[in-house]
């Protein structure tokens, strides 16, 4: 444990300390200055490092390999229904924990004045994750095209946004664009590929890749169509 | 306002990793009891790196609220103050690049592009393609923000054009492309950039944060795939259809 310790901190130390440079300089450069804020910096920076080297650890050797196991033996179990129930259980479940997801609930939660409660908001774009999730191996069974899922749910989505009150349309998008993060990805996408294995006859890389493109689709649709009914 | 902030905020994160981390376990402990059957050691080594996880997710929410988030908040506010199109621009520019540079799933990526064209794609250009990319959009993003620019003005080209691309190119190629939108930023730059964008929204005096702050991270998901789609048709360009051997 101590080998994969010392390379995630590494790995961390590496995608932090940039950001954590630029963010001094500018809170010097542009900012009144305030003792206070650059210690909270420093002082947040040291913890972020440490969470985020813990919790990559902990998703290699526990999160993570919980998805893989249930992807891998979910195929040999043949009901698509349970395939497809389960694939929505897990889309739901990896984006309720995912980190981006929390953060921007909260941030949302807290510049709306809690008139959008955090905790229904990460609930809907899982469930929109859900959704798509059970789409994304429904579309592995059909055998239709990538390219043709893909085509047709962007195009419901820009239609969509169009149609849907303003407020709700750069919500919904980056509502889309934090759901395939660190834990998300993995679990999903393997439960994709192992689930094309199976079904004889199917590149399992090819049926795997763009995947993450729809899943990400789906809470966008969730939130706009939330935004239309509210309206 | 911040100081409340961190002192309400642990009792209450505690309970949010808890409701994050408890689904998942919750569907694998029951799959476990229907049909996995792994033996009990295997059960208790996922179930302490979950607690691990968990007590590393509590850590980075605490780290980001107390640290990055009044920081980026704070960043946003002077620069939305200014409203100075070159300074939104340039920054943007710097943060985008300076957030993806680290990002370990963004090599990640690369190396298998690399490896799965054979070589013909180098892992080097495809990190390029994604940092450029995410710095362009925080540069637009931050002067959409900063300018009062409605966000579908930008999205919607933009996903027209990756639909045009996937209708009309190299399909593998469009798949990786569409991933490379949710690498390109880990937890903790889009946390950053959401702070700063909801920051710039209240210092360039915007009614509505929610409206012209939000969709940053959003267009930072965009450009990547644009940019690798891009990155794809300039390589198809250079070499022949036909597969040539080294």
């Amino acid at each position: 444990m101590v080998g994969p310790l010392l390379d995630r901190a590494r790995d961390t130390v590496k995608a932090v300390a940039p950001l954590l440079a630029v963010t001094t300089v500018l809170l010097v450069a542009l900012v009144p200055p305030s003792v206070d804020l650059l210690v909270r910096v420093v002082g947040g920076g040291a913890l972020v490092v440490v969470g985020m080297t813990l919790l990559f650890l902990g998703i290699d050797l526990g999160l993570g390999p919980m998805g893989r196991f249930i992807g891998a033996e979910l195929p040999r179990r043949g009901s698509i229904a349970l395939v497809a129930g389960v694939a929505f259980a897990i889309g739901l479940a990896t984006t309720l924990a995912e980190p981006d997801v929390l953060v921007l609930a909260t941030q949302v939660a807290r510049a709306s004045d809690g008139a959008i409660s955090a905790g229904w908001l990460s609930l809907l774009i899982a469930a929109g994750v859900g959704i798509f999730a059970v789409l994304a191996i429904l579309r592995v069974v059909v055998g239709t095209s990538m390219r043709v899922v893909l085509l047709v749910a962007y195009g419901v989505m820009l239609a969509l946004s169009l149609v849907a009150p303003t407020p709700f349309v750069p919500l919904a998008y980056d509502a889309g664009s934090v759901t395939t993060g660190v834990l998300t990805a993995p679990v999903v996408l393997g439960l994709a590929i192992g689930f094309s294995a199976v079904i004889a006859g199917r590149n399992a890389e090819e049926d795997g890749f763009g995947i993450l493109g729809v899943v990400s689709i789906g809470p966008v649709l969730l939130v706009l169509l939330l935004g239309m009914v509210l309206q | 306002m911040t100081g409340l902030l961190a002192i309400q905020a642990p009792l209450t994160l505690l309970m949010s990793v808890v409701a994050a981390v408890l689904p998942l376990t919750l569907v694998f402990l029951v799959f476990q009891w229907l049909f996995l059957r792994l033996p009990r050691a295997e059960i208790v080594r996922l179930l302490k790196a979950t607690l691990v996880a968990s007590a590393g997710l509590y850590l980075f929410l605490l780290g980001v609220g107390v640290g990055f988030l009044p920081a980026g908040a704070a960043i946003g506010e002077a620069l939305g103050k200014t409203g100075s199109l070159a300074l939104l621009i340039l920054l943007g520019l710097l943060l985008g690049f300076v957030t993806t540079w680290g990002e370990p799933s963004v090599r990640i990526l690369a190396e298998q592009v690399d490896t799965t064209s054979g070589g013909s794609i180098r892992a080097t250009w495809v990190v390029w393609a994604i940092c450029l990319g995410v710095a362009v959009a925080t540069g637009v993003g931050l002067l959409r923000i900063g300018h009062g620019i409605p966000l579908l003005h930008v999205l919607v080209p933009g996903y027209l054009i990756v639909m045009i691309v996937a209708w009309r190119g190299d399909s593998r190629f469009t798949a990786v492309a569409i991933d490379a939108g949710g690498v390109a930023t880990g937890p903790l730059a889009n946390s950053f950039l959401l702070a700063l964008a909801l920051g710039t929204a209240a210092g360039s005096g915007s009614s509505d944060p929610l409206v012209q702050g939000l969709g940053l991270v959003a267009l930072v998901a965009l450009a990547p795939v644009l940019a690798v789609m891009a990155l794809g048709a300039a390589i198809v360009r250079r070499t022949p259809p036909e597969r040539e051997e080294p």
